[in-house]
């Protein structure tokens, strides 16, 4: 018996340890296709350990890449500040019409308490940590459930959407690009207003599906997202239609999209401090602490 | 079992580094450190159930901070360590050139198998020119580093040595001094 012991033992291990991990595997996909979820403890204690650890590291070449930023920024900045100036005096005559137009037609309270009701907090953050093999399209981020994040809190940048927090710890949180196949979101064309669903493909593009019919789509078209599915608020940037697929007879087209964000370079992003309604219908509305977010020192355009 | 409470430290330190290191290096530029770490180990270990143990939990604190399915990295880290004991037994790895060969071609497998289990489990999977070419640049930068890795692997590895070996009794120099 020892002998026979000794002798399957290795093979026994394998096995069992091979059907433990796709046993997880099976439920994490689970909990993935759920939406995400807050890290049990143990999970937990890896992020914890990691997250100030990857910070140091990166923390040399963030600041070489400030400094190289901050150079060329002053190089263009007098250029930019008369470019700008134009602009503001362009916008402020086009935003008094606007306001004229809308006392005129009572609409500018109505408005203005919509507003309110939309502002979003939002907590800046530093991304730590990347994914290092091609296809997985995951980042770690310096803040977690003690600063209020919750799985399933949308990611953006200035430049537009840049994923949904999957999982979180108390000072760590996991984000899904919008670049991960797993990822995808209701759409919408701005100018046509034409819908469909962007998702992920694991490269650096993302993929616009449409119907076919009535889908007035072109190259150089924006996608925003569309609020619909109710992950993601309204008008988000989500990136520009590059290249439209052949139909082939079929109802669905698909288009190649270059995501509005660069992911090559994400260095700061802000958590969007308030949940979609699916989410909250997901986790329920108070799962977990959350503190009051601070607002951003620059608010991002979208 | 200072070895191997040794190793696990220098695995799990490998699986952090590497994320953060990507941030200098964006993948597939980024070599796969805790990938060379576990060959590194797998190269030297003795006793394949107890590696196994060793390889799944570096698999799973993998699973952590990547964006896989927890278990994914797990279950082709196990297949990875035997792989590697396998392949310690028929060819000789010590060599740079070979060694770097070898995690070379065991990244490109590993990523193929990533990309195999992910569709399996997630779908949506195509094998694209893109993405080859992605992962041969992988194993390449992989492989590149693969000897420096496995010699700091090594030089853990005398260090944490478990059996002191024969120590000479007091006896001797007692004797010696009567």
């Amino acid at each position: 018996m020892p002998d026979l012991l000794k002798r399957i033992g290795a093979p026994l291990t394998f096995g069992v340890l091979a059907l433990l991990a796709v046993v997880t595997m099976v439920s994490d996909r689970r909990s993935l296709a759920e939406g995400g979820r807050d890290l049990p403890w143990w999970q937990a204690v890896m992020l914890e350990i990691a997250v100030p650890i990857q910070d140091v590291v990166a923390a040399p070449v963030d600041g070489l890449r400030g400094v190289y930023r901050d150079y060329v920024s002053l190089l263009e900045v007098r250029q930019d500040n008369e470019r700008l100036r134009v602009r503001v005096a362009e916008l402020e005559e086009a935003n008094l019409q606007y306001r004229e137009a809308l006392v005129a037609s009572g609409h500018l309270q109505q408005i203005a308490s919509m507003r309110d009701e939309f502002e979003i907090p939002m907590l800046p953050t530093e991304v730590v940590a990347l994914d290092v093999k091609p296809w997985f399209r995951s980042v770690l981020v310096d803040r977690g459930a003690s600063h209020g994040v919750r799985a399933g809190n949308p990611v953006i940048t200035a430049e537009g959407v840049v994923g949904l927090v999957t999982a979180t710890s108390r000072h760590a949180a996991k984000t899904m690009l919008l670049l991960d196949r797993q990822s995808a979101i209701d759409g919408i064309v701005q100018r046509s207003r034409a819908r469909g669903i962007v998702r992920g493909r694991g490269t650096n593009q993302l993929e616009f599906e449409f119907v076919v019919r009535g889908g007035d789509v072109m190259v150089g078209d924006v996608v925003i997202t569309s609020g619909l599915g109710g992950v993601y608020p309204k008008g988000l940037r989500i990136g520009e239609i590059v290249e439209l697929s052949d139909p082939a007879g079929g109802l669905l087209q698909t288009a190649s999209l270059r995501p509005a964000v660069d992911f090559g370079r994400l260095e700061q992003v802000f958590l969007m401090m308030r949940r979609g309604p699916t989410m909250d219908l997901l986790y329920g509305e108070n799962d977990g602490p959350v503190e009051s977010a601070r607002a951003p020192s620059g608010r991002p355009s979208s | 079992m200072k070895r191997v409470a040794s190793l696990l430290g220098l695995g799990v330190s490998a699986v952090v580094l590497q994320g953060a290191i990507a941030t200098w290096f964006a993948p597939p530029w980024c070599p796969d450190l805790a990938l060379v770490a576990l060959i590194g180990i797998g190269l030297r270990w003795r006793g394949l159930a107890r590696g196994l143990l060793l390889a799944v939990v570096l698999g799973y604190a993998r699973d952590l901070l990547s964006g896989s399915l927890l278990g994914q990295h797990a279950l082709l880290y196990l297949v990875t360590f035997t792989a590697t004991m396998v392949a310690t037994r028929q060819l000789n790895l010590r060599g740079s050139w070979p060694l770097a060969g070898f995690a070379a071609a065991l990244t490109v497998v590993y990523g193929l198998a990533m990309l195999a289990l992910t569709g399996f489990f997630v779908g949506g999977v195509e094998l694209r020119v893109g993405w080859l070419a992605a992962e041969l640049v992988h194993g390449a930068m992989t492989g590149a580093v693969a000897p420096l890795v496995s010699a700091l692997v090594g030089r853990v590895w005398d260090w944490a040595h478990d059996d002191p070996g024969p120590r000479p009794l007091g006896l001797d120099a007692v004797r010696r001094s009567a």
